[in-house]
């Protein structure tokens, strides 16, 4: 105990933990005026005559404000990114093709499926167009055939039937199946917006779709009936195709070996096996090249078109779908290895009898995520389940988003994209009025409203080939003969000789081996700032962080301090009036007189004297606590105070 | 500002406390008594580093000179540095930043045109006569016989050779004898437009002269096909301005060359689309103009979510010798830019699916000190004649037709027509095409200042395309599209798949980049980096300027002080008053040092010297007071400027 008291009493004296040494708080202002290094204090004390003081007052204050203000400005602009581009001349990575024929499946084989929807179509064109044609013996084989089942009756024209609009009337509409007039009843959603059109023709056609209970129904018009019959057809085939098994449509499809006759690539001969299949809704089987897992990417070594991917494809124009697709070719993507191709977004279309020629030419960007943008490398922070099995890009968040939206107000997936975990495609037997909701749907997302926009970020890198097309006649008049039997010869398979308008011929190449890379860098570091600040804090008032750790000192933990002095004073001294209430009109006189003497012989600050030198006649009235209050602080202050100017007196 | 705030008490209790004592009061201003007095509380008190020593250390000569020159040498640096930096800051230095953003884009304006500018039945009236000459003209260089030029032959060729001026000639190459002998040697000039082929030393242009026949030139091409379309062009172009009545737009015109129409797979309207008529791109129609109600915005990438088109481009009714082509053209452009079709267009096949993808990009340059150019081109010095959006192509094209109608009295056809000017013809203008030619030889080699006067747009934006062709219709669906379209747009099934096209426009992606400048070197920086170096050499700051300010303004109050009392001096009583002059100005009053140490008390002390002034009544200390005192004794304009504020 003993020794604990020694200890004790040692470390008072060794480590004196006193407080602030001014008594008052203008004390304390002006100690720090005079002992800061900071500039423009130190005149606010020492000049002489009140405007000098002022302005000195107002110059600091300037001065203060102007570091705050830039300072703030440094901060706010601290997550900026500059921007460096780059271009490498190196050997570069081919980037993964795919190619697919725009007709997804050989006619001949999927006729069996489509056999009644292809009759009611051209019934439904007979009676509204009065289109009956003049067909090739194949397809009058076909129509007796399918003439045969008529009596199934029209299913299809029963579930959506396709109504011709007179002019200038909504609300009535010519059935085809019938051939009488119906009213259509519920809400009419025109998607052509005006009922006057651009277009004097004799009416509309369109189609009515109505959700489950068939209280709201939206007719589906079309100026053009080319457009309207194309639809219409789309709409019945998905429901059809939704039904069939994924290895009986890749087998409907083309396969690989009839789809590319010959494929040449950097010199060398290649052949089918360096493709691989990807089974598109839409397009059916695709084809893309240098995406096959566990291989290394594929290379070129030059530019130029010799040493691109040279292929020669045969889309056989007869086996094409007549209402579905209405044009003859290929489709192209270059894209990132593993990456989705959106082959019915975007996509480079190929003709027939024709050499394309792409020439390639390589960007990559790369982002800074989070505080700089906001862009994300994979899934992270994106809300949305990815369905593709791929790497991130924008295209496939919003797909995405989409399937899910479709699955949760529609109970069924879409069509033309994958399928999510535990849901099956919409076909109108299980979801008979899922049209309906799809398109209320779909306008809905295009129109931004199902937020999927706002969900997806962008993605933080991506590589980008822009694509140069050029095309030529080909074959040539002079080599058409020989090049065709050449190849009908190779493709054994095939029965029929090659015609010209079967076979496009393509070529992807890199233009140069220029690699242009934009990338984003911090424009500011931390050191930057740091010094930009220091800058700043030394061109107003010659600061620094020393000085700032002093105002804090002085202004915040000093000042409080001596307010909490004050306020335990006066709580004490009014808690000492208290006990001592009955008699205290005898000690203040006394001793408000001393405080007043004390006051005038030690120069204290004027405040001070202001302060007492007034109440000094008025002092003789009894009972006024002030002067009490002062003595009592002063006493005590002073002494201190004392020591304390000595001390920087003798510094 | 905390430490304002406490502060704020002192000066509040102060002019409150005051007019009891009047020893106490502290005057408005005050100033040194003299040079010594001053230099030593600015010693005491100055916050620049150097400064100190070198004025401040006066006992030693040694150090003085030392410190004097580091001084310099520093100031030297700093200034050094400052003129560095100063010079980055106003060469206005630029960083690009490239941006890629993804958003909705508003789908751009899309013109199509028909490639024929009238029906060829409409017109025949009046090319009648052009038609036969270049018939005539045909059969006479190239011996070409057309079926109906027969007919012109036995008119005779004579009188209708006289009828259009600038006939079609086959010149030699070197220049003709007979032709220089028309024409004086010195002012003949040949102009070639193309670098000649020596084809039996032939060439087939026309003669153009000016007013009076004292200049002419030859235009010549070495190909007869692009003489004669050149040729014909020009007539075509006098032709077409003596037709004032604009070709009315049938209504049905727009059906007759759109079949279909569809956006973001909704069928277009009226109200999407404008219609213009140009002289040799025909009908145009522009979808998605700024007159669209609501315009179109793309929120997916891809083909379904575009603008698509079916179009008639049979021509079966061309102008035989002007259209040689045969499609339509298609340019995509921003909502309010006039569509160029001539810079800008994109031909499209017949018989073919054309899918067009788009990128967009945007440039936003600084302009002002940063770069030349123009934000809304009201500063450009060129009028807009097309009432549009600035673009480089407008500002050009309208400085092209003002230097036309200020040189050839006449507007050109294929540009606005400005109020109160009519189009060229020969027929009112005879020497037009002379000075045109002249003029647009003066304007590709920018001797016209078009292209200096025309400054960049700040904000610009880009559609990068990109095509992909399909053959359109397929063989399987080619009976039932043109049965439909026969059926709903009257179109004749004559020449298949030649009559019509497909025209897809869609963004290929809704990334876009901004490129976008950034000063390099902001205020903020450049106030950063000479605070840097300012504290780095001198360890001052923007204050401590202020103090030297305050020195030299105290410096020349002083001497203001002094010379004012020693005139007075001088003026009123000689003997004392040099004497009290010389007193202030030698003597450092005993009470200085106490006062203006830097001891804490030191502001009290100065109570106190006053009131021992005023009981010695010795005029230096008074100095404070002198103003207040002098006033009173109405000394002249003396009650000096700086005591003024505070009298009253």
């Amino acid at each position: 105990m003993a020794a604990g008291e020694k200890i004790k009493a040692k470390i008072k004296k060794n480590l004196p933990v006193r407080g602030p040494q001014a008594p008052t708080i203008k004390e304390l202002m002006r100690w720090y005026c005079l002992n800061t290094n900071t500039h423009g204090c130190r005149r606010i004390v020492v000049s002489r005559g009140r405007l000098r003081r002022l302005l000195w007052i107002l110059f600091t204050l300037t001065a203060v404000a102007l570091i705050f203000w830039q300072c703030a400005l440094l901060i706010s602009s601290f997550y900026t990114v500059s921007v460096s581009i780059k271009v490498h001349f190196q050997k570069l990575d081919f980037p993964a093709v795919t190619i697919c024929n725009i007709n997804p499946y050989r006619y001949s084989a999927v006729r069996d499926l489509l056999a009644e929807l292809e009759q009611e179509t051209r019934g439904s064109l007979k009676t509204l167009f009065g289109f009956s044609e003049i067909t090739s013996r194949k397809r009058r084989e076909a129509e007796s055939w399918s003439s045969a089942r008529k009596g199934t009756g029209s299913k299809f024209l029963n579930l959506i039937p396709l109504l011709a609009f007179e002019k200038g009337e909504t609300s009535k509409a010519r059935d085809f199946r019938t051939g009488r007039k119906r009213k259509v009843s519920g809400r009419i959603v025109h998607t052509a917006s005006d009922v006057v059109h651009v277009y004097e023709s004799k009416g509309l056609v369109g189609f009515q779709l109505c959700s489950n209970d068939t209280s709201s129904c939206a007719v589906y018009t079309f100026t053009s009936g080319v457009n309207a019959i194309r639809e219409w057809y789309k709409l019945h085939y998905m429901n059809i195709m939704a039904q069939v098994s994924l290895e009986k449509k890749i087998n409907m499809s083309y396969s690989a070996e009839e789809l590319l006759v010959t494929c040449f690539f950097d010199g060398e001969s290649c052949d089918a096996r360096n493709f691989t299949r990807f089974h598109h809704p839409m397009y059916g089987n695709c084809y893309t090249f240098n995406n096959r897992q566990n291989e290394t990417i594929l290379s070129t070594s030059m530019g130029g078109s010799e040493y691109g991917l040279q292929v020669i494809l045969y889309l056989n124009e007869e086996e094409y779908n007549p209402f579905l697709v209405s044009s003859t070719g290929a489709k192209v993507i270059v894209h990132r290895q593993f990456e989705y191709p959106f082959i019915e977004d975007v996509g480079t279309e190929i003709e027939t009898a024709m050499a394309t020629s792409i020439g390639m030419h390589l960007t990559e960007s790369f982002k800074l995520s989070e505080p700089y943008s906001r862009c994300t490398e994979d899934w992270n922070g994106v809300l949305i389940t990815n369905i593709y099995n791929a790497t991130y890009s924008l295209q496939i968040c919003l797909h995405s988003c989409f399937q899910a939206k479709m699955v949760e107000k529609c109970g069924c997936a879409q069509f033309s994209q994958p399928l999510p975990q535990g849901a099956n495609y919409c076909n109108y037997r299980q979801h008979p009025n899922w049209m309906y909701c799809y398109y209320e749907l779909h306008q809905a997302f295009v129109w931004g409203e199902l937020g999927c926009q706002s969900m997806c970020k962008e993605a933080c890198s991506f590589k980008e080939w822009t694509l140069t097309t050029s095309l030529a006649q080909w074959p040539s008049e002079v080599s058409e003969k020989w090049l065709l039997s050449v190849l009908t010869w190779d493709q054994g398979q095939i029965k029929k000789k090659l015609n010209k308008t079967d076979l496009a011929k393509l070529l992807i190449f890199y233009k140069d081996l220029n690699q242009r890379s934009i990338v984003e860098s911090p424009a500011n570091s931390i050191e930057m700032l740091l010094s930009n600040i220091g800058g700043q804090l030394g061109l107003w008032m010659s600061c620094s962080i020393v000085c700032i750790i002093e105002i804090i000192e002085v202004f915040f933990i000093d000042s409080l301090s001596i307010v909490a002095r004050h306020q335990w004073h006066k709580a004490k001294q009014w808690w000492a009036r208290r006990q001592a209430s009955p008699c205290p009109e005898a000690p203040p006189s006394p001793q408000g007189q001393d405080n007043l003497g004390l006051n005038i012989d030690d120069d204290l600050p004027t405040f001070t004297s202001a302060l007492c030198l007034p109440p000094a006649p008025a002092a003789q009235v009894p009972g006024t606590p002030p002067p009490r209050y002062n003595t009592l602080r002063l006493e005590r202050a002073f002494s201190r105070q004392l020591t304390g100017t000595e001390v920087s007196a003798e510094s | 500002m905390k430490g304002d705030k406490h502060e704020e008490p002192e000066p509040g209790p102060e002019p409150a406390a005051p007019p009891p004592s009047t020893d106490e009061e502290e005057p408005l201003l005050e100033f040194h008594h003299s040079y010594r007095e001053l230099f030593q509380f600015f010693c005491n008190n100055t916050t620049i580093h150097g400064a100190i020593r070198l004025v401040c250390s006066q006992h030693n000569r040694m150090k003085t000179a030392f410190w004097a020159v580091l001084w310099l040498c520093t100031f030297g640096m700093m200034y050094w540095q400052f003129g560095l930096l100063f010079g980055e800051y106003f060469s206005y230095p630029v960083s690009l930043n490239i941006n890629l953003n993804s958003e909705k884009l508003v789908f751009p304006a899309v013109t199509v045109c028909t490639l024929n500018p009238y029906r060829y039945t409409e017109m025949k009236k009046d090319l009648e006569e052009l038609d036969r000459t270049t018939e005539q003209t045909l059969f006479d260089l190239y011996k070409y016989n057309s079926s109906n030029s027969l007919v012109a032959h036995a008119r005779g060729r004579r009188d209708l050779r006289e009828s259009l001026p600038h006939p079609l000639q086959r010149l030699p190459v070197p220049a003709p004898p007979h032709a220089a002998s028309r024409v004086r040697r010195s002012d003949s000039s040949l102009s070639h437009s193309n670098p000649k082929v020596n084809r039996k030393d032939w060439m087939i242009g026309f003669q153009l002269c000016n007013q009076n026949n004292s200049d002419c030139f030859y235009r010549t091409y070495s190909s007869g096909v692009d003489a004669v379309r050149e040729w014909y062009r020009f007539h075509y172009i006098n032709i077409l301005s003596r037709r004032q009545d604009t070709p009315m737009l049938e209504e049905e015109a727009l059906g007759k060359f759109i079949f279909a129409c569809r956006f973001n797979q909704v069928s277009c309207n009226e109200a999407n689309y404008s219609h213009f008529h140009h002289p040799m791109y025909g009908n145009c129609y522009t979808f998605n103009d700024k007159n669209n109600s609501n315009l179109w915005m793309s929120f997916m990438p891809g083909v379904n979510n575009g603008l698509s088109l079916m179009l008639r481009t049979e021509q079966n009714d061309f102008i035989p010798l002007l259209s040689t082509v045969t499609g339509a053209r298609v340019m995509v452009h921003g909502q309010d830019e006039p569509a160029f079709m001539d810079d800008g267009g994109f031909n499209l096949r017949p018989g073919m699916e054309t899918s067009i993808s788009m990128s967009k990009e945007a440039v936003d340059r600084l302009g002002g000190d940063y770069g030349d150019c123009t934000k809304n081109g009201s500063d450009v010095p060129v009028e807009n004649l097309y009432g549009t959006k600035y673009t480089q192509q407008v500002c050009i094209h309208s400085c092209f037709q003002v230097n036309m109608i200020r040189e050839c009295g006449c507007a050109y056809i294929f540009y606005p027509q400005p109020r109160g000017v009519e189009f060229c013809d020969y027929r009112k203008h005879n020497s037009w095409g002379y000075c045109y030619y002249k003029l647009q030889d003066a304007f590709s080699s920018d001797r016209l200042g078009c292209f200096t006067k025309c400054r960049k747009p700040c904000n610009m934006t880009t559609y990068k395309l990109s095509a992909g062709y399909s053959r359109w219709p397929s063989v399987t669906s080619q009976d039932w599209v043109f049965q439909m379209l026969s059926l709903q747009n009257n179109y004749t099934v004559k020449n298949k798949r030649d009559g019509i096209a497909k025209l897809n426009i869609f963004f290929k992606e809704l990334n876009y980049k901004t490129n976008s400048e950034s000063p390099s070197v902001t205020m903020v920086t450049l106030l950063s980096n000479l605070g840097s170096q300012w504290s780095l050499w001198f360890g001052s700051s923007v204050l401590s300027v202020v103090e030297m300010a305050e020195l030299i303004f105290d410096l020349l109050a002083i001497t203001f002080f002094m010379l004012l009392r020693r005139f007075q001096s001088q003026y009123w009583s000689p003997g004392r008053g040099g004497r009290g002059a010389q007193e202030v100005a030698s003597t450092p009053p005993s009470s200085l040092p106490s006062r203006f140490c830097p001891h804490p008390a030191s502001p009290s002390s100065s109570a106190a010297g006053p009131a021992t002034s005023l009981a010695l009544s010795a005029p230096p200390p008074a100095y404070a007071t002198l103003g207040p005192r002098l006033a009173p004794s109405g000394s002249t304009e003396a009650s000096s400027s700086a005591h003024t504020p505070g009298e009253p």
